[in-house]
């Protein structure tokens, strides 16, 4: 998989979304849920604003200092005996991995859930370098034996999918037989995926925050298939996006109980690990420690102005409360980032040619911003982009012709006080009953589905109303 | 070469940043920062907010004392349906008098294929706890030569005994803790552990399913 | 004390009875009332568009029309969050980002304005029926203000409020976006009907018009018999008549 999961154009990804009835109820039903449960363990934590506060600190003193935090991490990796590879592009990031791999004459891989991992299209190079590469994460898996269903939320990637299409999955794939109850699809995968660990030469897993003073990397995961991934191969690879760095232990700890509340509304989750090269006497752990480093367009975003973005932990709350993501689910956004956060980083990462749509896939309604643990001011950077997107003139021109006339309507009294006084007329022609019932562009999306009364005469307006009053006359 | 590639990436960002590298940075000191919302506690205190959190996290909490406590844990075996135990090779396991039969410890001298074997073979693994947090209901560890990672991950059922006195109100004191020895230059295993309960996993469906790919069960032993 | 009108573009084209009542229930509270005739728009629908130098002009009309003002209130939270936005847009900005502070200083939403400012909860309506309040995503996330409306509809003697589920989530207006995504936001709005009719309300309420013509607006289409009052209109009713009289279909 890469950055883009689906090449059609947004509206048909939408349409796709929309038509998913099985697909919406799940998100809306998993959104509810994940609200009430998020809400309830920020309220535990007490203060939450705080919280919030304090991780927006951390992040944006870490993103101010990154080449200072990423330095002493690579020192301290090195220390103890680890290797760190810096990539500036996806290419070099994928084919390092490679080489390492082909070093080792790797033939069985396993993986825990890391989206850096898709953006640099890693599982694609390191199969056509003929090695077996194994999604242990449960949701992952799923959607690996399903031919590489794209996931569709950062979190919850098999979010889309229900019992019965994993079972038929899972009986296509992997001869199983039982029923479709999620207990016992579990247990299966854990079956299957137990041998995968214990004959595995290399695990690669992401980082969600690397300890720059310890030379270490943090997992968080619910199900120990990280751990097991770090533990039982001779050689582990993490990789990393370069942005997800914490300086110490105090602030992993701080982003980490953000991280969980936020995510899956658990005060931490069930794993929670800090790992580094093995030390001198552990038997199991890797051997050799291989961390990769990824720009892959972070660099551009840095120090710009949508530097906030860089702030995201990747847990996924924007999603969970998004009144879009609800709808239209995250296969829409064609990217392996949806949601509102996608919408801000994928055109980032991937450019306004492929995704121009994404900013304005959002009402603007703020829900994103409210939620986000680190306070990344979301539609606000969504708007930021709406701007260079209207700058670089990818709007249509009738589209700016009309925003340009709008403009010039909308600042000056006396063609807005013209303007209402032909709306009335003018709709006249175009409505039946008091109800406009067809109209050009604007007006067509909106009656489609809504009814809209005529605009008020000009003798009934708000104005005239405040002339007569001031001339002494009755109303 | 171990590192790769670090200046001309630094410097870039650097560049971005737009200013020259840096080389000395302090970081924010957030703990005057951080809300206290539970105000002084006792030790009481936090075993009953432990207790509470246990509930929510499909874990059993079973209060013992260093009396009871071989029987305590080999009724948990026996619960557990028997089969082979794999302890770490803590010394509290000496201290406590602790022994059990059809065990085997994690030990350096087994090497690796053989500790991952038994590991992956016992139906029980038993740790001490360095830390535990009530908040969350965590044990904190450490991984050592004499205490492997899988130890934790691969047998099906685990215990962990928690000493009343390492128990701290939440991961704010353990990490403050931990980064302590990490300034002071102490040794520090290579991999922590945060365990909170079995593993589990939410990914059919938003329904949650007690043990993935870790332990099924898991139960801490107060003492 | 002073208090300048904003009426909102909207309340100017489509529902005048709004700004009517906002004004008579300002003068009721002792408020003398002006209204700055050089106002037009906040700038909202083009800036969220993405055209902010379009926009720019709708906004520096305003500075300069509310520049006398002691106050400015106006019936949406959606309009009046713009206002506040307007430092951040022209920071740096030697001649209009102090213009900018001080609109954003003296500017309030209607209910905010009569809790906040002058300090009043009970206005004295009396208005018979079972209604639900829609809290509007740019007043409660953007303006900060969630309390005030629910706080003077306490008050509002005959009237009883029904909780609305998932009253967080927006209703699909977004303002451009409804009519450039229209097949998204109506998924949006067909939900917040749904919710609504649920309470078994007779009034919906809210506080922006942009969300109640565009709730109201597809529950009509529905053919739902829900009606629709701004909340102005709701606190200017003070005989306790049916409430459908007080209402109105888009």
């Amino acid at each position: 998989m890469s950055l883009q999961t689906d090449k059609r154009d947004f509206s048909e990804r939408t349409s796709e979304g929309l038509g998913d009835n099985f697909m919406r109820s799940a998100v809306s039903s998993a959104q509810d849920s994940l609200k009430t449960r998020r809400l309830s363990a920020a309220t535990d934590l007490g203060d939450w604003e705080q919280w919030r506060s304090i991780g927006q600190q951390i992040r944006q003193h870490t993103l101010k200092n990154l080449d200072y935090y990423l330095e002493q991490l690579a020192d301290n990796v090195e220390k103890k005996g680890g290797y760190v590879y810096f990539a500036k592009t996806k290419e070099e990031a994928s084919s390092y991995i490679r080489d390492i791999v082909m070093q080792k004459k790797a033939k069985k891989i396993v993986k825990s859930k890391s989206m850096v991992t898709e953006e640099i299209e890693m599982n694609r190079v390191l199969m056509d370098a003929g090695c077996e590469l194994i999604e242990t994460d449960l949701g992952e898996y799923i959607l690996q034996i399903d031919d590489w269903d794209p996931p569709s939320h950062i979190v919850a990637p098999a979010l889309h999918k229900d019992r019965s299409q994993i079972q038929r999955v899972f009986t296509e794939k992997l001869g199983y037989t039982g029923d479709e109850s999620p207990e016992n699809l579990a247990r299966h995968a854990r079956t299957v995926l137990r041998q995968k660990f214990l004959e595995a030469d290399v695990g690669i897993t992401g980082c969600n925050f690397a300890i720059a003073n310890m030379g270490a990397i943090n997992l968080v995961t619910n199900e120990g298939n990280g751990d097991l991934t770090a533990s039982i191969p001779k050689t582990h690879i993490a990789v990393m996006g370069m942005e997800r760095i914490v300086p110490t232990l105090e602030e992993m700890e701080i982003l980490d109980n953000l991280l969980c509340r936020s995510a899956v509304g658990q005060k931490l989750t069930s794993y929670i690990t800090v790992m580094g090269p093995s030390a001198t006497g552990e038997t199991d752990g890797p051997e050799e420690f291989h961390l990769v480093v990824v720009d892959n367009g972070r660099s551009e975003i840095l120090g710009s102005e949508f530097n906030e973005a860089l702030q995201c932990i990747r847990c996924g709350a924007c999603l969970n409360v998004c009144p879009v993501y609800r709808h239209i689910g995250g296969h829409a956004y064609g990217s392996i980032y949806p949601g509102p956060i996608g919408a801000v980083i994928t055109p980032l990462l991937g450019g306004y040619g492929d995704y121009k749509e994404l900013p304005f896939a959002s009402s603007l309604c703020a829900a994103c911003t409210d939620v986000c643990p680190v306070k990344i001011p979301l539609h606000e950077q969504l708007i930021l982009h709406r701007q260079r997107i209207v700058e670089e003139k990818r709007t249509s021109s009738s589209e700016r012709i009309q925003m340009k006339t709008a403009g010039r309507l909308l600042s000056s009294q006396t063609l807005f006080g013209k303007a209402l006084r032909f709306a009335n007329p003018a709709s006249r022609l175009l409505s039946r009953h008091g109800r406009i019932i067809k109209g050009p562009g604007l007006v067509r999306g909106w009656i489609n589905a809504r009814d809209l009364s005529q605009p008020v005469k000009q003798q009934d307006s708000f104005r005239t109303w405040l002339d007569r009053r001031k001339g002494g006359a009755n109303q | 070469m171990t590192v790769y590639g670090k200046e001309s990436f630094l410097n870039t960002i650097a560049a971005k940043l737009g200013r020259e590298r840096v080389y000395d940075v302090q970081r924010p000191d957030l703990r005057p920062l951080i809300p206290n919302s539970y105000g002084s506690l006792t030790n009481d205190d936090l075993i009953e907010i432990l207790k509470e959190q246990c509930y929510f996290i499909h874990t059993q909490l079973i209060e013992s004392n260093s009396e009871i406590l071989q029987t305590t844990l080999n009724d948990l075996i026996h619960a557990n349906g028997g089969g082979a135990v794999i302890t770490s090779g803590d010394d509290r396991f000496l201290h406590y008098g602790l022994s059990f039969p059809n065990s085997f410890v994690w030990e350096e001298a087994a090497g690796r294929e053989e500790n991952l074997l038994r590991s992956e073979a016992a139906n029980t693994a038993i740790v001490f706890a360095d830390y535990a947090l009530a908040e969350s209901g965590t044990i904190v560890i450490e991984s050592r030569p004499d205490q492997g990672r899988s130890l934790h991950f691969l047998p099906t059922n685990y215990i962990a005994i928690i000493e009343k006195e390492r128990l701290v109100l939440r991961s704010t004191q353990a990490a403050a803790d931990l980064n302590r020895r990490v300034e002071a230059g102490e040794p520090v295993g290579s991999a922590i552990n945060f365990i909170s309960g079995p593993s589990n996993s939410a990914d059919i469906e938003m329904q949650l399913v007690v043990g993935v790919h870790g332990p099924l069960r898991a139960t801490y032993v107060l003492i | 004390m002073k208090v300048s009108i904003f009426s909102t573009c909207l309340v100017d084209l489509m529902t005048p009875n709004v700004g009517i009542a906002m004004v008579e229930v300002l003068e009721r509270l002792g408020c003398e009332i002006d209204y700055p005739a050089a106002q037009v728009c906040c700038g909202q629908p083009t800036y969220n568009s993405g055209y902010l130098e379009d926009s720019k002009l709708a906004m520096k009309n305003m500075m300069l029309a509310f520049e006398n003002s002691d106050y400015v209130v106006g019936p949406s939270g959606s309009c009046i969050a713009m206002f506040h936005e307007y430092p951040k847009i022209f920071k740096g900005d030697p001649h209009w980002e102090l213009k900018a502070l001080a609109l954003k200083d003296k500017s309030y939403e209607f209910t905010q304005f009569i809790v906040k400012v002058l300090g009043v909860t009970d206005v004295g309506a009396k208005l018979k029926g079972n209604a639900t309040y829609h809290r509007s995503c740019h007043m409660t996330r953007l303006l900060g203000e969630k309390e005030s409306p629910y706080q003077l509809l306490g008050k509002v003697k005959g009237l009883q409020l029904e909780p609305l589920k998932n009253s967080d989530n927006c209703c699909g207006f977004g303002g451009t976006f409804s009519v450039k995504m229209p097949e998204i936001s109506e998924q949006m709005v067909d939900e917040k009907c749904g919710c609504v009719v649920d309470t078994g309300a007779d009034i919906l309420i809210s506080a922006d018009m942009g969300c109640l013509l565009n709730i109201g607006g597809r529950l009509s289409r529905k053919g739902e018999p829900v009606k629709i009052m701004h909340i102005a209109e709701v606190l200017n009713h003070h005989h306790a008549t049916a409430a459908a009289k007080g209402g109105r279909e888009t």
